[in-house]
């Protein structure tokens, strides 16, 4: 049954990632003539002509489009007209960056989130719950290129506590990481608080409440399990959206993800990279969100595909 | 035990970051800062900022130098030229100089690499300074060759400088990541995060001071001077005005750019001269220079000074709004219809504060009665305006743009600029391409003569643009190395030249 399920949605959404494609060669092909960044702003007529013949790029959009269908059947995604070298190699390399970052990052806020914000639901009005509240919100709303610029101008220039940017040491990952987590935990932080209100409400939790059973039990016992649907629904678009790449975060701290250079690819007309790493990325999207569905079954017996 | 793991969790911490210190301490090795990835490390495209700035005179070096305080070529890999006739060079080769993976260096290693870079198997940068000229080269002996180009080239001395010599290892047919030159530094790695060179022992000049250097990018000027700060960097060639704050360790330098502003001379009102001097009279150029910085130099014309042809007795234009308006009277009352709407084309990112100075010349222009708007476009699209063909349908423009020249001759800067057939033309002058032609093939006193007879020409009688700065390069450098930046420092920094403190 699951099996079956499983099948059914790569089938859904392998149709769903060739229509992508699709639609993303021609619409990177509508961004103009790659030979005019590519080359030197003085290049002849006759540079520009033959850089295009070199690559391809003379030929009708249709043949163009018709030599890429053929050349991935035979997994061939195209050379990168940037770095000399293998499209899907470039995205490939780039993107466990970014998936190790947003695994921290996502596991870190949810837990975080999770337990305080269940919390603050626990004494809604206290302040506690006033504090969670106010750094939570601060945390979704401020923007992160100004949060991790001034935590290098403190913590990197004014204390000499963490290096400014790059990677390598232990050190390197603790203001990306918390740059990163500062708008998932504040978004996921409500989401708990709120579900938690309400579930704290139901008539099963007074019973248990009634027949005495201890307070951290009925929160993180039984409260808790109930709450999490939503919680997951909300971390699974938070983590999609983590592994499209986090951009300001690889920008700043010299990250090499997926995100920084998909956007470069996108500037810079790099048609392959930009294909590549579409392609990546939504393979990782749909088995993240694969893992939700699973998720659901797993905390609710009652749903079933 | 909660009191063991966080002391284990504090030590970890503790050795990873001194791990990450200790590696930028090393007293021979110095890390460099970029602030854009280089894309690939193809030698046929160290014109590029980001390339060159690793790879040239580093890796791979050029058969020619060009002297930064004269602009005139000097012995590199080539020692001696001779001109046998307008169309062909001999040139004398430097003896007992080997690649870094110990082919020789010699007359059919150069033939190879001038050959790997014309034969459009590779997309080669490098040789847009040579414009659709077709080069024929011969080994006369093995440290002699001779270069025949199809049309003259009284610059060529000047243009070998932009030939990187590669090992004739070099794959011929494809652009490679791991170039083999004869520099004084051999590529170590290149990874999305770094590039490492380290020194090459069988170099045949002098030893650099420096062992090693990694390269990393940072977009962010403020985190590029950041890191020379805090010590993770030793050195960052561009910054911008705003964190250049500390004398002590930035540098101004100008840097080869000129700003300016094409006027699209093919509409009216743009075809009247009148209109076009009206243009460069209506700006407050001192109240605009505010937005450029103090160290920022008035332009009048397109090459900064030692570029051969650039004239330092031609004034720029100074600002009276008075004339400016009188002008626009004087061409209203003949007929030329002055209040068409003018579009004025700036481009995001071209430079700080671009889009405010675009801002301030619009406003400056509408109040001396000129009608016009600002569209602000991305890169891609405002190159459809910069370079031919142009795009059809446009009306009277004025395109805001910027212009490198540090390869020491005008020859790469008055062409595409104002002659009827220039790329970034906008020009239809027949006395003026014969002027522009014949100053191409002059030679010596002469040519630096016509060129700047051409730059007067453009500016004082036709006003066919509007200069308006040489721009000023800040270089965060660390105390403990000994260098300063120069007018190449866009181009390339050999580390040879850089020095230890102590």
């Amino acid at each position: 049954m699951m099996l079956g399920y499983i099948g059914r949605r790569t089938y859904h959404s392998a149709i769903s990632v060739i229509g992508l494609l699709t639609l993303v060669f021609f619409l990177t092909r509508l961004t103009g003539d790659p030979s005019a960044l590519y080359l030197p702003l003085d290049s002849s007529l006759e540079a520009r002509e033959a850089f295009a013949r070199l690559n391809g790029l003379d030929q009708p959009i249709h043949v163009q489009f018709l030599d890429y269908l053929q050349n991935l059947l035979s997994l061939d995604f195209g050379q990168s007209l940037r770095q000399n070298r293998s499209a899907i190699e470039v995205a490939l390399e780039a993107f466990p960056a970014t998936l190790k970052l947003a695994f921290v990052a996502i596991t870190l806020s949810t837990t975080l989130a999770v337990i305080f914000g269940a919390l603050a639901a626990a004494r809604p009005g206290s302040l506690f719950d006033r504090a969670v509240s106010l750094i939570s919100l601060a945390g979704a709303s401020t923007p992160d290129f100004w949060i991790a610029i001034v935590g290098i101008l403190v913590f990197a220039v004014g204390f000499g506590m963490l290096p400014t940017s790059g990677t390598g040491t232990a050190l390197h990952w603790i203001m990306p990481i918390v740059v990163l987590m500062l708008r998932p935990f504040g978004l996921l932080v409500q989401v708990v608080r709120g579900t938690m209100i309400s579930v704290l409400a139901s008539p099963y939790i007074k019973t248990a409440r009634a027949k005495g059973m201890k307070r951290r039990r009925i929160i993180f016992g039984h409260a808790l399990r109930n709450s999490l649907l939503p919680v997951i629904t909300v971390a699974g678009d938070l983590t999609t959206g983590l592994i499209n790449g986090a951009v300001v975060v690889e920008t700043i701290f010299g990250w090499p993800g997926i995100g920084k250079l998909m956007i470069d690819s996108i500037i810079q007309r790099d048609f392959a990279v930009v294909q590549s790493t579409i392609l990546v990325t939504a393979i990782a999207i749909f088995i993240v969100n694969i893992a939700i569905d699973l998720l659901y079954v797993a905390l609710d017996p009652r749903i079933r595909y | 035990m909660r009191r063991t793991s966080i002391r284990i969790i504090a030590g970890a911490v503790a050795i990873a970051g001194w791990t990450g210190s200790a590696a930028a301490q090393n007293a021979a090795e110095v890390n460099i800062v970029l602030s854009e990835q280089p894309a690939n490390l193809e030698p046929c495209g160290t014109i590029i900022t980001n390339v060159g700035q690793i790879l040239s005179r580093n890796v791979v070096e050029p058969l020619t130098i060009i002297d930064p305080a004269s602009g005139q070529p000097t012995a590199g890999l080539a020692t001696e030229w001779t001109q046998t006739d307008p169309n062909t060079w001999q040139i004398k080769l430097r003896e007992g100089v080997k690649f870094q993976d110990g082919a020789a260096f010699d007359a059919k290693a150069v033939k190879f690499s001038i050959e790997r870079m014309t034969s459009g198997k590779v997309t080669c940068s490098n040789m847009a300074k040579f414009g659709d000229a077709k080069l024929t080269v011969t080994a006369v002996d093995d440290h002699t060759v001779e270069i025949k180009s199809d049309k003259p080239q009284p610059i060529l001395p000047t243009l070998l400088s932009v030939i990187m010599v590669v090992s004739p290892n070099t794959p011929a047919d494809k652009a490679v990541n791991d170039p083999v030159g004869t520099g004084p530094f051999k590529l170590s790695s290149f990874t999305q995060q770094t590039v490492v060179l380290e020194a090459f022992d069988g170099y045949w000049g002098e030893k650099p001071s420096i062992t090693k250097a990694s390269y990393v990018w940072r977009p962010e000027s403020s985190i590029r001077a950041a890191m020379v700060e805090t010590g993770e960097a030793d050195l960052t060639p561009s910054i911008a005005i705003q964190d250049a704050t500390n004398p002590e360790t930035d540098f101004a330098y100008l840097n080869s750019e000129t700003t300016a502003i094409r006027i699209d001379a093919g509409f009216a009102p743009l075809d009247d001269v009148r209109i076009r001097k009206a243009l460069n009279l209506a700006i407050d150029w001192e109240g605009l220079a505010q937005l450029f910085g103090a160290d920022a130099q008035r332009a009048s014309q397109m090459a900064v000074k030692g570029i051969n042809g650039h004239d330092d007795t031609l004034a720029p234009w100074a600002f009276d709004a008075e004339k400016a308006r009188a002008l626009i009277a004087e061409a209203k009352a003949a007929g030329v219809p002055v209040d068409t709407e003018i579009e004025l084309i700036g481009r995001n990112g071209i430079y700080p504060n671009g889009a405010e100075a675009m801002e301030a010349m619009m406003a400056m222009w509408q109040d001396v009665g000129l009608n016009v708007k600002l569209t602000m476009l991305d890169v891609n699209d405002w190159l459809r305006y910069l370079q031919k063909p142009f795009p059809e349908g446009r009306g009277p423009n004025l395109l805001q743009m910027m212009h490198d020249n540090n390869k020491g001759d005008a020859a790469f800067t008055i062409p595409i600029f104002y002659s009827s057939a220039g790329s970034y033309s906008t020009m239809d002058d027949v006395a003026l391409d014969k002027e522009v032609a014949d100053a191409m093939a002059a030679t010596g006193e002469d040519r630096t003569a016509k060129f700047k007879a051409i730059f007067n020409k453009v500016h004082d009688d036709l006003a066919v643009d509007i200069p308006m700065f040489h721009m000023i390069g800040y270089t965060r450098v660390g105390t403990r190395l000994d260098w300063k930046p120069d007018i190449t420092t866009n181009s390339e920094i050999p580390l040879a030249n850089i020095g230890l403190k102590n």
